[in-house]
């Protein structure tokens, strides 16, 4: 529930007021501090509480403090009242640290669950590939042994046994390469891009094209973080944007790696945002945050979209040959 | 000194209890948190977060269970000082614990107060509660090696 103009005029009111009380006691007392003061530096914290609940930001806090410590009498720089101005505001700041540390928990809890998506990705993409994949071959084997067996004509109804087989092979493979491509794992983020780039080019109906200057690899949180990112777009503009050009671009940054996934298509207007859509961009800025870096989504209807994204890289990975186009082939 | 005065626990040395009643009694427990602080030779900062620690369990024991206690004392593991602080109380406890531990489950701990802002505030936290028997949460804050003075 936001507070009302009125009592944010208040709560500033009500701060500077304690403020003053709280330095003049100080700039009057020469012993040990009274009981009293403990009192002041609570009201202190309460204040800090009641602003950091009502929405009141931390540098507001502080520019309450400034403009009431110019009119306190007694603050004398130095002195014993300047003094307890400052621990006057410490307190009323502290109800902030609490909520500062909790943001930075949220985000490496919010990191490692991503790698815990991946990880657990990858185990089905594998036990997709070796279980389903094995067990498939068998049935072929069984079949070709059966149709062995059969007069001719019955053979016919083999055949279309084996072409469903077939098919369910694809899809499992389509499926397992797209949980995680092996290509991230093995060569790196630009690689998988080309291969994710093909396969929409080839059945999506449209023309997607990689452009990148990396050479290196990056760590597998950043690249999977990007790949994740392009992945989302491409699924956007298929879905939504008619689009006949994408262009994926990739640029070594040095300390950072920049991506950005164009299309020509229609456009949206980001001020008027389905909800489907909309958790899609969320979870793209959700991903290049936790990583320390942003992503931005550009539209106009009649405009195209361009999704950029920088996410720091530091020195990790070892420099590595910028793979050759790649051609979809599973490890 | 407002309600709860300072009792000294019976094995006398540096233990403070402070019963918490009402607002005035939480006062009354930052002051004495603080001093001790001060003369384990906590910095301002610190000192700081040790009062806030005090107020949001003390808030907690007052608006949960009415009323309680706030203990505190020096604490000494191997060459390391600190401050051990516990808050208990009679009320009904917390049925679900990992939820009361969660941002999010209270207006106080949406904004990363409440328990879960203590517990990032301190060394070690500990809480003990089950729904009927009342709560107790205990606190350490080790001084940083720095500023440790010889006792």
């Amino acid at each position: 529930m936001s507070p009302t103009l009125q009592a944010v005029a208040d709560w500033k009111q009500e701060y500077a007021e304690c403020l003053e009380r709280h330095v003049q006691a100080a700039a009057g007392v020469r012993l040990a501090p009274a009981p009293q003061e403990e009192d002041r530096l609570e009201r202190a914290y309460e204040l800090g509480r009641r602003c950091l609940a009502g929405g009141q930001g931390l540098v507001e806090l502080a520019a309450w403090h400034r403009q009431a410590l110019r009119h306190c009498g007694g603050a004398v720089a130095g002195g014993p009242g300047a003094d307890a101005a400052a621990q006057f505001l410490c307190e009323a700041l502290a109800p902030f640290e609490m909520t500062h540390r909790g943001f930075a928990e949220a985000k490496l809890m919010l990191r490692r669950l991503h790698e815990l998506i991946e990880n657990e990705a990858r185990r089905i993409a594998r036990s997709l590939h070796d279980g389903a994949g094995q067990l498939l071959a068998a049935v072929h084997l069984q079949l070709d042994l059966l149709a062995a067996e059969l007069p001719a004509e019955a053979r016919e109804g083999i055949q279309s046994s084996r072409q469903l087989l077939d098919q369910v092979e694809a899809q499992l493979r389509d499926l397992a390469h797209e949980l995680r491509p092996a290509l991230l794992d093995h060569f790196g983020l630009v690689p998988a891009l080309r291969a994710l780039a093909e396969g929409y080019s080839q059945r999506g109906g449209m023309d997607v094209t990689v452009t990148a200057s990396l050479g290196r690899r990056l760590s597998p949180a950043v690249e999977a973080a990007l790949y994740r990112i392009v992945q989302e777009a491409l699924i956007n503009v298929h879905k939504h944007a008619q689009a006949g050009q994408v262009e994926i671009e990739v640029r070594d940054l040095g300390d950072a790696v920049f991506c950005r996934v164009h299309d020509d298509g229609a456009g949206f207007d980001p001020e008027n945002l389905a909800t489907g859509a909309g958790l899609g961009l969320y979870s793209m800025r959700e991903r290049a945050d936790a990583l320390g870096g942003r992503a931005e989504i550009r539209s106009a209807p009649g405009e195209g979209t361009s999704v950029e994204v920088a996410i720091p890289a530091g020195g990790n990975g070892a420099a590595a040959g910028v793979g050759a186009p790649g051609c979809g082939g599973e490890g | 000194m407002h309600g709860g005065w300072p009792q000294y626990a019976a094995d006398g040395g540096e233990s403070l209890r402070y019963e918490i009643a009402g607002e005035a009694d939480l006062v009354a427990a930052r002051d004495g948190a603080r001093r001790l602080a001060g003369q384990l030779g906590f910095a301002l900062g610190e000192t700081t977060l040790i009062a806030t620690a005090i107020t949001e369990l003390g808030r907690n024991i007052l608006m949960y269970a009415g009323a309680g206690e706030i203990t505190m004392s020096v604490s000494r593991g191997g060459l390391r000082q600190g401050l051990e602080i516990t808050a208990r109380d009679r009320g009904p406890g917390i049925g679900n614990l990992r939820q009361a531990l969660q941002d999010g489950y209270s207006t106080s701990s949406g904004l990363g107060l409440g328990l879960p802002g203590v517990r990032r505030l301190v060394d070690e936290f500990t809480i003990t509660s089950e729904a009927g028997s009342g709560t107790q949460v205990r606190i350490k804050k080790w001084l940083p090696v720095r500023q440790q003075r010889a006792s």
